[in-house]
C-alpha cells in the first residue's frame, strides 16, 4: 500500500490487555492544572520500569470540570488492577495533594471503582471532612493553600496498551519531524494517551537479548547504524526510525489515533523524507489485538 | 407520577407528630392506603386520613400543603427521596434524616436536623432554636434568621447561613475562606427551587464546633453578593 508516495508495510502492531482510569484534575487556572498533571503523569513512559503509563488526554474547559475550574483530564493504565490502584494512590499523594489549588475528580464511570482520595484523607489527621454531594462522596483536606478537595473514588475500566506504528525516514530531522506532526494530530483525539517523551520513543525493543538478565534489548534489526551487520528491516535510504506508542480505552480509539497519525505523516508526502510506515510486533503471539496498517488505513482513504 | 401531598385538614388543636409520613414507610403504598394507616406506630392510633387530605401517587416526592407550625418530625429518619414544605413547620424538621433532601419554603420550628447524619435541608424562612443541634453529618441551609444555640453538640457536618447568629462559646471562629467543595454543593442547589440557587460566591466565613463534640462540624456564613 503506498499513500502520497509513502510506503505503509502490510504488518500489524501487536497490543496488550490493560487496565485504565481517568481523572479530572482542575486548578486556579491551566497553568496549575498542567504542573499537577505533568507531575502525576512524569515518568510514566513504560510499564516496563514506571509501573504505569499515563499522559494528559487534553485540556478542559470550566463547563466541562466537576467544580467549573479550569482543569485537564489524565488518562493512566497499567497492566493490573492493583498495580493501577497502587501508582494512583502514590501519584495522587505526590502530585496532586501537593500541588497548590489542584483538585481531582473521578473522570470515568465503572462498576469498579478504585480510591482516588480514599485513603488519602488521612493526611487530614483527623481534620478531614467528607461530602456527600449528588451520590457522589467527596473529601475536604486542610492544607496550607486552603482545602485540598478530592472525589473519594473514580472509575477503572478494561484498556489496551501498545497500539504503535515506526516512522522510517531519510534523516533524524525528517523522522522526528514528521513524529512530531503525526502527534499533533493524534492529541485531538479523544481517549487516548501517547506516553513517551513528546509521545515518541526511538529506543524500540525487541523480546529477549544475548544477556541472560535482559528479558527486551534494542529492536536491531530497525538500528540503522547496524544496517550492515544484522539482518536489518532498514533499506540503504532509511537513516533513523521513530515509534509512536498508543495507549488507549478501547481498540476503535487506538485504531482512530493511528489513522489521524498516520494520514497526517502521509499528507506531508515524499520532501518529509519519510519512506515507509512500519509497526512493531512479537510475531502475534502476544498480544491478543493486532492492528493492521493496511485495514486501519483503507477506512481512512474510503 | 404526580408527588403525594398532604394537606391537613383544619388547624389542629394540638402538634401533629408527621414522622411516618416519610418515602421509606410510605414507599409502594397508595393515597388510600395511606389514609388508613395509623398516624403513630401505636395501639388506637388514629388514622392519618384523620389529619390529612391525600393526593398524588409519587412516594419518593412527598409535598406538604397549607402547613403551620404544628407538623412536627417531618421526614423523620428518612433515607432518600424528597419532601417539599409548602409553608412552615413544626420542631424536629428532618430529625435523624439518613439520606435525601427537605425543601421547606417556610419557616421551621426548634430543633431542625437533631441528630442527622446525612442529607439535605434547606429552609427559605427562619430557623428556631438549637437548629442542627447534636448533628453527626449532613448539610442543613437556613436562608433567613435562627435562634439560638445553634450548632449546639453537633459533631459534624455543615450548617450554612446568609446572616452571622449568635453563637455559643463552643463554636470557634475560623476566618474567611474560599472553600472549593461550595462549588461543587451550589450547582447540587440547581435541583431545588430554593434562594439557595442564588449563590455563587464561594467566600464564606466558617466557624467550626461543637468543640465540646470533637469541632468537626462547620457553620458558613455565606455571602449572598452574586460576584465572586
Amino acid at each position: 500500500m503506498i499513500i502520497n508516495s509513502i510506503k505503509i508495510d502490510d504488518t500489524f502492531a501487536e497490543a496488550f490487555n490493560m487496565r485504565g482510569t481517568r481523572v479530572i484534575i482542575t486548578a486556579l487556572n491551566h497553568k496549575w492544572a498542567y504542573h499537577a498533571a505533568n507531575a502525576m503523569t512524569g515518568f510514566a513512559t513504560s510499564v516496563i520500569g514506571c509501573g504505569v503509563e499515563a499522559g494528559v488526554e487534553r485540556e478542559l474547559s470550566a463547563d466541562e470540570t466537576p467544580d467549573g475550574r479550569l482543569g485537564v483530564s489524565v488518562l493512566m493504565f497499567a497492566m493490573g488492577s492493583k498495580v493501577l490502584m497502587q501508582q494512583l494512590e502514590t501519584r495522587m499523594g505526590q502530585c496532586i495533594l501537593t500541588c497548590p489549588t489542584a483538585a481531582a475528580f473521578a473522570g470515568i464511570e465503572s462498576d469498579d471503582q478504585i480510591s482516588l482520595g480514599k485513603h488519602l484523607r488521612y493526611f487530614g489527621d483527623g481534620y478531614q471532612t467528607s461530602k456527600l454531594i449528588n451520590g457522589k462522596r467527596y473529601w475536604r483536606i486542610p492544607v496550607m493553600d486552603g482545602e485540598f478537595l478530592t472525589e473519594e473514588t473514580t472509575g477503572m475500566v478494561r484498556a489496551i496498551g501498545g497500539g504503535n506504528f515506526l516512522i522510517l525516514a531519510t534523516s533524524q530531522p525528517a523522522a522526528l519531524h514528521a513524529a512530531e506532526t503525526a502527534i499533533e494530530a493524534m492529541k485531538k483525539v479523544p481517549n487516548v494517551i501517547m506516553p513517551f517523551p513528546g509521545g515518541v520513543v526511538r529506543s524500540g525493543s525487541k523480546v529477549g537479548s544475548k544477556y541472560p538478565k535482559m528479558f527486551a534489548s534494542s529492536n536491531d534489526a530497525f538500528c540503522p547504524t547496524l544496517k550492515g551487520l544484522v539482518n536489518s528491516e532498514l533499506s540503504d535510504d532509511i537513516e533513523s526510525v521513530m515509534e509512536i506508542v498508543i495507549d488507549g480505552l478501547t481498540f476503535d480509539d487506538i485504531a482512530t489515533s493511528m489513522r489521524v497519525g498516520i494520514q497526517a505523516i502521509c499528507d506531508l508526502g515524499e520532501v518529509s523524507g519519510v519512506k515507509r510506515i512500519s509497526a512493531g510486533n512479537y510475531g502475534g503471539k502476544l498480544g491478543p489485538h493486532h492492528f493492521k496498517l493496511h485495514e486501519i488505513m483503507s477506512v481512512a482513504s474510503s | 407520577m404526580s408527588a403525594l401531598t398532604f394537606t391537613p385538614k383544619s388547624d389542629s388543636a394540638h402538634n401533629i407528630d408527621c414522622r411516618r409520613l416519610t418515602p421509606n414507610i410510605l414507599a409502594n403504598l397508595t393515597a388510600a392506603q395511606i389514609e388508613n394507616l395509623s398516624l403513630l406506630n401505636i395501639k388506637n392510633s388514629a388514622k392519618i386520613g384523620d389529619f390529612f387530605d391525600i393526593s398524588g401517587t409519587d412516594t419518593n416526592h412527598i409535598i406538604f400543603k397549607n402547613t403551620h407550625h404544628q407538623l412536627d418530625y417531618i421526614g423523620h429518619k428518612m433515607s432518600h427521596g424528597q419532601i417539599t414544605i409548602e409553608g412552615d413547620c413544626g420542631d424536629f424538621l428532618g430529625a435523624n434524616m439518613r439520606g435525601g433532601n427537605i425543601i421547606c419554603h417556610g419557616n421551621a420550628n426548634d430543633r431542625v436536623g437533631d441528630q442527622m447524619r446525612r442529607g439535605l435541608i434547606l429552609i427559605d424562612g427562619n430557623a428556631g432554636d438549637y437548629c442542627g443541634s447534636r448533628m453527626i453529618a449532613g448539610t442543613i441551609g437556613i436562608y433567613s434568621n435562627t435562634g439560638n444555640n445553634i450548632g449546639f453538640a453537633m459533631k459534624r457536618g455543615t450548617i450554612l447561613l446568609t446572616k452571622t447568629p449568635k453563637l455559643h462559646a463552643t463554636i470557634q471562629d475560623c476566618g474567611t475562606h474560599t472553600l472549593p467543595f461550595l462549588a461543587l454543593l451550589f450547582k447540587s442547589f440547581n435541583a431545588f427551587s430554593t434562594p439557595f440557587n442564588a449563590l455563587k460566591n464561594l467566600r464564606v466565613q466558617r466557624y467550626a464546633g461543637d468543640l465540646a463534640c470533637d469541632g468537626n462540624g462547620e457553620i458558613l456564613i455565606c455571602n449572598t453578593n452574586v460576584s465572586a
